[in-house]
């Protein structure tokens, strides 16, 4: 259930403006519920279990929700908590693999 | 500096490279159990990973064409790892020390490997290739095999993978130096298992790794 409402918070944030998508890692950007990281390097089940260890270990997150096809990761984030650019960096270089982009949906 | 261990470091120093199955790191705080069966040698090693470039973990192997024991310590460093949009690939440097010892007790002594191993991988495809050299103080051996493998079909994240491959191996002064081995991979989960069967010496293939 909880990746079906990822799954659809992905797809949302898909149709959002592009100024929203490319918004800053400002204090307001920070702040929303849906972060989506592109990464490269992710090919197989064990990558996608690494980093979803990895960020679960992280008390803003709320839920997971891993795509291969994409390679990218949307993180749903505990209400009111936030991540920064270099967290999720931090994150995604530790679980072995290289972030391209962050992009984040306000709730 | 001892013979003995003059004759470790040159193993490791020559030794050109190696690692057919599954790779050998996992994620900061990952254990994984990787046990192998070749009908040549049945390995178990356990290992955990500090961070997502290096494990430390204890290696035990029942060499069936060899008649011998190890078991001992191994040590897995990601030396490189090259991701790219859809695809990655590793280089892999394995050293083990520990003690070997001969099934009728006849001989044993202090025991090391080295190993070197590369693998490229795709949703659809993978190649790797591992090459590892053994002194056993009482016996020298090498090995190398290389795989090539395709995913019939791309699941999700979640969903039951399978690989059909190709093992090539090489065992220069065993009865059957080269040997073919086509085997197929389930993965699901945290599980891997595979399955193969190599004509040339009659023998079954039966390898299993899970990750936690």
């Amino acid at each position: 259930m909880l990746k079906a409402a990822m799954t659809a918070l992905a797809l949302s944030a898909m149709a959002t403006p592009l100024a929203l998508a490319e918004a800053p890692a400002t204090e307001e950007a920070a702040s929303a519920t849906l972060l989506t990281a592109k990464v490269n390097g992710m090919v197989c089940d064990f990558c996608a279990q690494a980093v979803t260890a990895m960020f679960g270990k992280d008390e803003a997150v709320d839920g997971i929700h891993v795509d291969l096809d994409s390679g990218e990761i949307h993180v749903m984030l505990k209400a009111g908590a936030s991540m920064s650019d270099a967290r999720v960096e931090e994150l995604v270089t530790k679980s072995g693999y290289d972030l391209v982009e962050v992009s984040r949906v306000p709730a | 500096m001892t013979s003995r261990r003059f004759s470790l470091c040159a193993v490791a120093c020559f030794s050109i490279a190696a690692a057919a199955s599954a790779r050998p790191v996992s994620y900061p705080g990952g254990w994984t159990v990787m046990q192998r069966n070749t009908g040549d040698f049945s390995s178990l090693h356990l290992h955990y990973s500090p961070t997502f470039q290096d494990s430390v973990g204890a290696y035990v192997e029942q060499n069936w064409a060899d008649d011998y024991t190890f078991a001992g310590a191994q040590y897995n460093r990601l030396l490189r790892r090259w991701n790219a949009p859809g695809s990655q690939a590793n280089l892999y440097l394995n050293l083990g020390a520990g003690y070997a010892e001969s099934f009728d007790g006849s001989e044993q002594d202090l025991a090391g490997f080295a190993g070197l191993a590369a693998d490229w991988e795709t949703r659809r495809y993978f190649l790797s290739y591992q090459a590892r050299a053994y002194d056993l103080g009482f016996d020298q051996s090498a090995r190398q095999a290389a795989r090539a493998g395709i995913a019939p079909y791309i699941g999700d994240f979640g969903d039951l993978h399978t690989w059909l491959m190709v093992e090539v191996e090489n065992v220069p002064e065993a009865e059957t130096p080269v040997t073919v081995t086509p085997l197929v991979r389930f993965f699901y989960g945290v599980q891997l298992v595979e399955i193969g069967y190599t004509p040339e010496t009659e023998r079954f293939m039966a390898n299993w790794i899970v990750r936690f």
